[in-house]
């Protein structure tokens, strides 16, 4: 009885860091988390550096910029992906609901989002300060992006990762509840609703109006809108997930 | 009765298979149970939905009095390692039992340190690359050191040998005469796992068929040995489970119990009565509701396998 008693004097503790240890959970995975991230974003910079450096020595000495720093946002489709897949049976194993799995995963992604934003901005920063590495050559530092200061480009930033990331874990989610067909069905449909988004301006003939409202609300304020299809999004990630069978 | 288990007409329907069919049994506090039946029985079902990893279609279960899903405060004193548990891939043994420290209240270090040992599990090879039986010891060692009030065990020998099983069952009754605790064993080895349960829970086909204590479940038949002439002829038309001879002497194990007179006789005759093997008696148990089928044909399938 006394193994009972003991364990009910350390429970409240366990139980209220459970879902912080998922964070610890998650980062097993250091590749996912971590390398991969990194490896991308750094691939992307020397690549596009050297794309400059030729540029640069064929005499285009205009200012350049390129797409190449989204491309760890779109991992992070892949890193919301392998965060259900992977982990959450393992998790189920450890004892935990799905609640703790689903907002510890969210933290973990938000860790490794914030890590992504933080060098994002350093190098917007070096960029501005070197004037794009002295041959006008921009990576991060983006106009547009960085209209309302170097806060708010990591805003932006980190607000795209944790989109990026919980589509993807949606996605996952659908895929392992549901199984292929539906996801494609899902898939189609958002796709379908796009286009008739698209067909009703076109029809309106509204594009210029369109085009007036991103400008005008600009980065920040899509960033905005952005959280909010963010936490509609993840609400749903969680439901979906809420009555998933291990 | 102290249980902390209660289920109530629990039924969970599968597209075209109804893996449980109204179900209701207790499970008793501090107690080690067999959970046994055939392959599809219900068994990994039964136990997913009482650990909440899966939810039933219809039905009640309690766990320490309370409804187990998406409930940690009871997840967190129940331990359940599937026998197909999936790890993250680039997991090893050493990040699987770290996580485990972590989500397990009553873990001991020490314990799983010595387990690891015992199996001689490779701590830094990904789980991925691990051979079966590594990949058992895993789930072994997590049930084990976790000290969960409940803990359920789900095939947990497959691709063990018959030593490291022995490993287990020791380890598991060591542990558990220090730090009781209530166990659920599935088990396919019945025989082996016999000394080790103190109570049968035997389900068939989504049901369950048998609920008692290993005695109890043992005294349903008998089994005698001796003369293989003055066996047939105590037998006396009783249904026979199990039949084997060497030379002259036999041994059969057939349903029902013996009163004083016979025992009388029997001993007169000069037959010896043994213990009865769980495992025939739950061979032919599960058997009936497979009509058509070989006795001694089924029973070699159930009673070899692995």
């Amino acid at each position: 009885m006394t193994t009972i008693e003991s364990g009910s004097a350390t429970r409240p503790a366990v139980v209220r860091n459970r879902t912080r240890n998922v964070v610890r959970l998650q980062f097993v995975n250091t590749q996912t988390f971590v390398w991969v991230p990194a490896l991308v974003l750094g691939g992307a910079w020397v690549l596009t550096m050297l794309i400059y450096w030729i540029l640069q020595n064929a005499g285009v000495t205009g200012v350049k910029t390129g797409g190449g720093s989204q491309a760890p946002l779109w991992y992070f489709l892949v890193v919301g992906i392998q965060a259900m897949t992977m982990t959450f049976p393992f998790s189920q194993a450890m004892s935990l609901t799905r609640r703790e799995f689903y907002v510890g995963s969210l933290a973990a992604a938000a860790v490794s989002g914030l890590g992504m934003s933080l060098v994002f901005v350093l190098l917007g920063l070096v960029e501005r300060a070197t004037g794009g590495y002295g041959m006008n050559g921009y990576f991060a530092y983006l106009d547009w992006l960085w209209q309302g200061g170097p806060l708010a480009a990591g805003l932006t930033y980190f607000v795209l990762t944790m989109l990026f990331f919980i589509v993807g874990f949606w996605s996952a989610t659908i895929y392992k509840r549901y199984g292929t067909a539906v996801l494609t069905t899902v898939l189609i449909g958002i796709g379908l609703a796009l286009v008739g988004l698209v067909a009703l301006v076109t029809w309106q003939q509204a594009w210029p109006e369109v085009g007036q409202w991103i400008l005008d609300t600009g980065a920040l304020g899509l960033t905005l809108w952005a959280i909010l299809v963010s936490v509609v999004l993840a609400a749903g990630s969680y439901l979906t997930l809420r009555r998933m069978p291990a | 009765m102290d249980s902390v288990i209660e289920v109530r007409n629990l039924t969970k329907r599968y597209k075209d298979v109804l893996a449980l069919d109204d179900v209701g049994f207790d499970i008793q506090r501090d107690t080690i149970y067999g959970f046994l039946g055939r392959n599809g029985a219900g068994k990994t079902t039964a136990m997913s939905i009482l650990t909440a990893q899966n939810l039933p279609t219809s039905g009640q279960v309690r766990v320490f009095g309370e409804d187990p899903y998406e409930n940690a405060r009871v997840l967190s004193r129940m331990c359940f390692v599937r026998e197909s548990q999936k790890y993250p891939d680039d997991a090893t043994p050493r990040h699987a039992l770290a996580s485990a420290r972590l989500f397990f209240p009553q873990w001991d270090q020490e314990l799983a340190d010595d387990l690891v040992e015992e199996f001689q599990l490779p701590l830094k090879r990904t789980i991925k690359k691990l051979s079966r039986g590594q990949l058992s010891a895993v789930g072994v060692i997590i049930g084990l050191a976790s000290r969960a009030e409940i803990t359920f065990f789900d095939e947990p020998y497959l691709g063990l040998d018959a030593v490291a099983r022995q490993i287990f069952y020791d380890r598991l009754l060591t542990d558990y005469a220090e730090h009781p605790r209530t166990v659920l064993l599935s088990s396919h080895l019945i025989d082996e796992v016999s000394n080790l349960i103190e109570r049968v829970l035997v389900i068939d086909a989504g049901r369950i068929i048998m609920d008692e204590s290993t005695e109890d479940a043992r005294a349903q038949a008998t089994n005698v040995v001796g003369d293989t002439a003055a066996v047939e002829r105590a037998l006396r038309g009783r249904e026979v489970i199990h039949r084997e001879s060497l030379g002259r002497v036999a041994s059969v194990t057939f349903v029902g119990r013996l009163d004083a007179a016979e025992r009388d006789a029997l001993a007169a005759a000069g037959l010896d009565l043994a213990p009865v093997s769980l495992q025939q008696l739950i061979v032919r148990l599960t058997q009936q509701r497979t009509p058509g089928r070989d006795a001694f044909a089924a029973e070699a399938q159930e009673g070899s396998l692995r």
